[in-house]
């Protein structure tokens, strides 16, 4: 039943975002999802982020950062890419700022370089705004983003706001216009001068320098990013784009599922589906049946991992509830950090589910 | 930076600083904590430290509250959650002296945005947090003798201790390139600080910690110490060329976790290495008991 409804989810969507914390399966799921989309027959685009090696290799993606995936089984089409946060974060400023002198300029400047490359919010407005111009281009009937590891899974829907205050108006004209040369600068509140240089004392002139330099060199390309976070806000709320959030066995991790649930309900979002991996070690299914024929005694170690395994499924599934659908996939027996290892996730979550599949 | 000097002279020289890192999911959180208890329990003052803004502790070990403010977690043991804004409020409070200066900087709506995100500025207000005891002495006393922190995962958690040598050279002058340069002399100095890379007997983890150790090496200057986590009982004495009878899926489960815990251990050599024990508990502060002592045995080994 659980994998028909992922496979209706496959057929309507647009685009779907996995989200999780860090480890837990989301660029495999990503890629399984985007798979079992083309094996159906659609156009299917994968945005994947900094994926293992052998699966880079696997997918085709060499030294490229997009490449058709070949696989036998693929009716529509399979793309994947990698998205470099810094490569696509530089590509966004020269456009915005149609190739002017300042775009460059702000290239070089220190702080633009560690906003690219290290700033919190940076790398998730990378990955949507890659999410929104592979939309834009109307090339695939599916997009599948990855997102990067966050330490929580709001995180990464909170970070473009954060990333938008920061350029919103009322903090660039602080920095913009010289003292006493704008009306707004002489009837704004003494106070905006005193903080001014309370933040001078923190942080040094040269720091300030630097800044106003940042500040002044983004002018241009400010509203551009304040409305592609919009259209990218735009896109995330409509509905045919549904969240998957990938977690452990875990029942903190799951509790923070189910917070998760109710905020990304509150920003309008559609959180679709859990899906919990590893939920037991892939030997303990057959333990089992082997236990219920009585055809062996188990070890001790065997009936003590059972044991541990079972309880923590049970604590963890007395958690759910909030969420529309919620599939388990086992750990799997071979090394999965590839295309095979993809393929096998995929029939895991549509064919060998853990619920009964239905016959056709 | 004479103006931020104002603390007493410290008994202690230094407080001892252990940062847990490694990937996602591999046990930091519980390795910090194991790690903070057997500190404790051998003697220290110990406050464990989580990042960010949103606690894990406080699910994790039923607790009312985990804050910015330490709380008693066990005897010699506190707890705290300090993030970047924070960090970065008590430092300017300790700086900007005149409260109501700092009130109109913190409680400007446009500056709390800016301290947010401004680059690098909540990073390097955090390891300032962490290194503000003695030797380098700025802002309140921090009355402990030694910092557990559970830190960022991988990419992350470089990314935060590049963040100081990478400001001060952005910006030469002034406080924050004096504090930036006080505040990486700390993070390399191998007397103060210690860094442990967690990881799992798997092909895939072992890579990720040799290449994140690599990375923290070139950084810091010296090596960390690699956790081996999650090492099942029997797996580091049989012989994994033994074949286990019946032939059943757990048994050969079992032989290929004797061969990972055999190769993982084997890759990791160069470096000091601890393995600690999958606990087969499903309550967390058990978990961390039995990993402490553990621990406690293992340091007094090295
Ligand atoms: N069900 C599973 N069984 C066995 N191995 C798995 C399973 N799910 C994921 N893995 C493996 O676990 C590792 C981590 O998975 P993956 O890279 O998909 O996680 P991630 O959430 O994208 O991680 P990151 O946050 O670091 O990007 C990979 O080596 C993958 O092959
Ligand atoms: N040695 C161990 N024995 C038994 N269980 C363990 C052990 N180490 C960790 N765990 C369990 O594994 C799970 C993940 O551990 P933990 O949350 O500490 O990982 P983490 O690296 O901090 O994760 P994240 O990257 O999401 O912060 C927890 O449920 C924890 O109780
Ligand atoms: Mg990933
Ligand atoms: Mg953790």
């Amino acid at each position: 039943m659980s994998n028909q409804k992922l496979q209706a989810l496959l057929e309507s969507a647009r685009v779907i975002v996995c989200v999780g914390s860090g480890g837990v399966g989301k660029t495999t799921v990503a890629s399984a999802l985007a798979y079992q989309a083309a094996k159906m027959g659609r156009r299917v685009l994968v945005l994947t982020i900094d994926p293992s090696r052998r699966l880079r290799s696997t997918m085709g993606l060499g030294e490229r950062d997009l490449a058709q995936v070949q696989e036998p089984n693929i009716k529509g089409e399979l793309w994947a890419s990698i998205i470099d946060p810094k490569k696509t974060f530089d590509e966004f400023v020269l456009r915005a700022a149609q190739h002017s002198k300042g775009a460059e300029k702000l290239l070089q400047n220190p702080l633009y370089i560690q906003l690219s490359t290290s700033l919190s919010g940076s790398q998730e407005f990378t990955a949507l705004e890659r999410l929104y111009s592979a939309h834009e281009s109307q090339k695939y009937d599916l997009i599948v983003l990855d997102t990067p590891p966050t330490k929580h899974a709001i995180d990464f829907l909170e970070a473009p706001q954060k990333l938008s205050a920061l350029f919103s108006d009322s903090v660039a004209k602080w920095f913009r216009e010289p003292e006493g040369q704008s009306l707004l600068v002489r009837v704004m509140k003494s106070g905006t001068r005193q903080v001014l240089k309370a933040l001078e004392l923190l942080t040094g002139s040269e720091f300030m320098g630097e800044l106003s330099d940042f500040f002044r060199n983004i002018q241009g390309w400010q509203k551009k990013l304040e409305a592609r976070i919009a259209d990218v806000h735009g896109l995330l709320v409509s509905s045919t784009t549904h969240f998957v959030l990938v977690s452990s066995l875990d029942k903190a991790k799951v509790m923070e599922a189910q917070y998760f649930a109710r905020e990304i309900k509150k920003g309008g979002y559609q959180l679709s589906a859990l899906i919990i991996n590893r939920i037991q070690p892939y030997w303990m299914a057959e333990s089992i049946e082997r236990s219920a024929n009585q055809q062996e005694i188990k070890s001790s170690l065997e009936q003590r991992l059972i044991d541990y395994y079972s309880e923590r499924e049970k604590k963890v599934l007395q958690v759910e509830s909030n969420i529309p659908l919620i599939v388990k996939v086992p750990e799997l027996r071979e090394n999965i950090s590839d295309m095979n290892g993809v393929v096998e996730m995929a029939l895991r979550l549509f064919e060998k589910s853990s619920e009964k599949p239905e016959l056709s | 930076m004479s103006n931020a000097r104002t603390e007493e002279p410290k008994k202690t020289a230094k407080i001892d600083l252990h940062f847990v890192t490694g990937k996602g999911g591999v046990g930091k959180s519980t390795v910090a904590a194991a790690l903070a208890l057997s500190l404790a329990k051998a003697g220290k003052k110990c406050l464990l430290v989580e990042l960010g803004n949103q606690s894990f502790y406080k699910d994790y070990f039923e607790l009312d509250e985990v804050g910015y403010f330490p709380k008693s977690l066990k005897p010699g043991l506190d707890i705290a959650l300090w993030s970047g804004p924070e960090c970065l409020k008590e430092y300017a409070r300790h700086l900007l002296k005149i409260e109501s200066l700092y009130k109109l900087f913190f409680e400007n709506p446009v500056t709390r945005s800016l301290v947010n995100i401004a680059p690098a500025l909540p990073e390097l207000a955090i390891l300032g947090k962490i290194t503000s005891g003695p030797p380098r002495n700025v802002g309140p006393a921090m009355p402990y003798d030694c910092l557990v922190i559970d830190a960022y995962a991988t990419g992350h958690f470089l990314a935060l201790l590049r963040a100081p040598l990478g400001m001060s050279k952005a910006v030469r002058f002034g406080p924050m390139s004096e504090q930036s340069r006080s505040i990486h002399e700390i993070i390399c100095s191998a007397a103060q600080s210690h860094y442990y890379v967690v990881s799992l007997p798997e092909e895939l983890p072992v890579t990720e910690a040799l290449e994140l150790s690599k990375s923290l090496e070139s950084q810091v200057g010296f090596r960390p110490i690699q956790i081996l986590n999650h090492v099942l009982e029997g797996t580091t004495d049989s012989d994994p060329s033994q074949t286990l009878q019946p032939p059943s899926l757990f048994n050969e489960a079992m032989r290929v976790q004797t061969e990972n815990v055999r190769n993982s251990q084997e890759r990791l050599k160069e470096y000091k290495l601890i393995c600690l024990p999958f606990v087969l508990e499903n309550q967390a502060l058990s978990v961390v008991e039995s990993l402490a002592t553990e621990f406690s045995t293992e340091l007094a080994d090295v």
